[in-house]
């Protein structure tokens, strides 16, 4: 074995990375070469020092808690929190039928535009993914209102089309705000609504008939997705909410359109 | 359609492992606000992509996320190339040819191993954060970086020299005005 190999192989077999006939090669040479041992022993005390906690930077806790909140929970231990998620959390099969069914039936119902489950599972990851990316970016609203008759007129605009505003505060789903947002290739409006401690973004953009739908679509990493289509918009909704209140928020989306 | 039978507990799984991901982050980019925004970005494409994870140690997947979402940002926001030039300059010429002692390694104090990393190139620096710091396996290294498993060991032997030699020059350095 030349130095120029060992100075190479001294590092997998400082790192117990070697298979044991080349590790016997590279143990012989350092032994052999007091050049190459000494420095075998410099990239060993190196080694140990970078081992020192010291040498670790350790994230903040703003930044923790930012990708906690962002992202929910969903071990056993806090199910509690969230009674739904586990509760709704269907067998694979059937999850694949349900949404199939319901396509298949607005398929024969309202002919001439369906949506294939394909492209409502891509659109719902989408919808999450844009959810979460709120959530942790710090960049939920771009205005931020209670007021109804000021985040409507923020959209003036901003897009090619208004989106239906409303406030649903008596009903416990007050409205927090609104933000552009790109879902599906086109920007689209987000409006913010929170109830309790969870936050619920709606996500609006035209649709091409005025047809009213509804399809419920649970995804990965227990967020619940709605879908309806509303006056003309199609209208997703998102939110770590449970089941049951996710349902109930619908429904006043529903009535309002 | 994401193979749901395989679905990871985000929380559980990757959650933990946040420390080792802001701190692979911040040796990267080093700066901590810019870390932060990498490790973000890193989880939300891992929550995105949790469906690709195949088992194996996630501690090592959300940091082949994080160091590609670091090299993003790099390219992105400092341009790849400038560490290069710095780097050979400090490096370079005839002390490639001295003797390395350990002595030196052992006299240096935290603020100038921490100096003497910062100054790496990214590359150098990226294999001896995640061999040393974090503890990946070569093959972890590998498949977090593209590269084969050979080019993990040779870059790494590289580093550490480029640290160990940096480490030795600045202890000789610091000799001088004290026998003055």
């Amino acid at each position: 074995m030349t130095c120029d190999d060992a100075r190479v192989l001294m590092h997998g077999h400082l790192d117990g990375e070697l298979d044991l006939a080349g590790d016997l090669e590279v143990q012989q040479h350092i032994e052999q070469c007091p050049r190459c041992a000494s420095e075998y022993a410099a990239m060993r005390a190196m080694r140990t020092r970078l081992k020192d906690v010291a040498f670790r930077f350790e994230a903040p806790a703003a930044l923790k808690e930012k990708i906690r909140r962002a992202i929910p929970a969903s071990p056993p231990s806090r199910a509690g929190a969230y009674p739904s998620r586990r509760g709704t959390w269907v067998p694979r099969a059937v999850r694949f039928a349900v949404p199939m069914a319901i396509g298949a039936m607005l398929a024969l119902i309202v002919a001439p535009r369906t949506i294939g489950p394909a492209l409502n599972q891509r659109l719902a990851s989408e919808v999450v993914a844009s959810h979460v990316r709120s959530l942790m970016a710090a960049h939920l609203m771009d205005v931020a209102s209670t007021d109804q008759h000021t985040v409507k007129p923020w959209f003036n605009g901003k897009l090619d089309f208004s989106p239906p505003v409303n406030d649903f505060k008596k009903d416990g789903f007050p409205l927090v705000g609104g933000r552009l947002d790109y879902i599906d290739g086109r920007p689209v409006a987000a409006l913010v609504y929170q109830h309790g401690k969870h936050v619920i973004n709606v996500f609006m953009w035209p649709t091409a008939g005025d047809t009213t739908s509804a399809e419920r679509i649970e995804t990965e990493h227990g967020y619940h997705v709605e879908q309806l289509t509303v006056a003309g918009m199609n209208c997703w909704m998102v939110s770590d909410l449970n089941q049951q209140e996710l349902d109930r928020f619908a429904e006043l989306i529903r009535a309002k359109g | 359609m994401p193979d749901e039978s395989k679905a990871v507990d985000f929380d559980r799984t990757f959650i933990p492992h946040m420390d080792a991901a802001y701190n692979l982050a911040r040796w990267l980019v080093r700066d901590d606000h810019d870390a932060q925004d990498v490790v973000q970005e890193a989880y939300l494409r891992a929550f995105r992509f949790a469906g690709g994870f195949r088992g194996g140690d996630p501690r090592a997947w959300i940091l082949a996320i994080v160091r590609n979402t670091a090299f993003t940002w790099l390219k992105r926001n400092r341009g790849s190339d400038s560490p290069t030039e710095f780097d050979e300059k400090v490096h370079g010429g005839s002390s490639e040819e001295s003797g390395l002692e350990a002595d030196a390694v052992r006299k240096a104090d935290g603020a100038m191993i921490r100096a003497a990393l910062d100054e790496l190139t990214d590359e150098f620096r990226e294999v001896i954060v995640m061999r040393d710091i974090e503890g990946l396996s070569y093959k972890e290294i590998a498949d977090a970086a593209e590269v084969p498993i050979g080019t993990v060991m040779s870059r790494l032997a590289r580093a550490r020299g480029k640290l160990a030699r940096s480490l030795q020059e600045r202890i000789a350095q610091e000799r001088i005005p004290k026998e003055r």
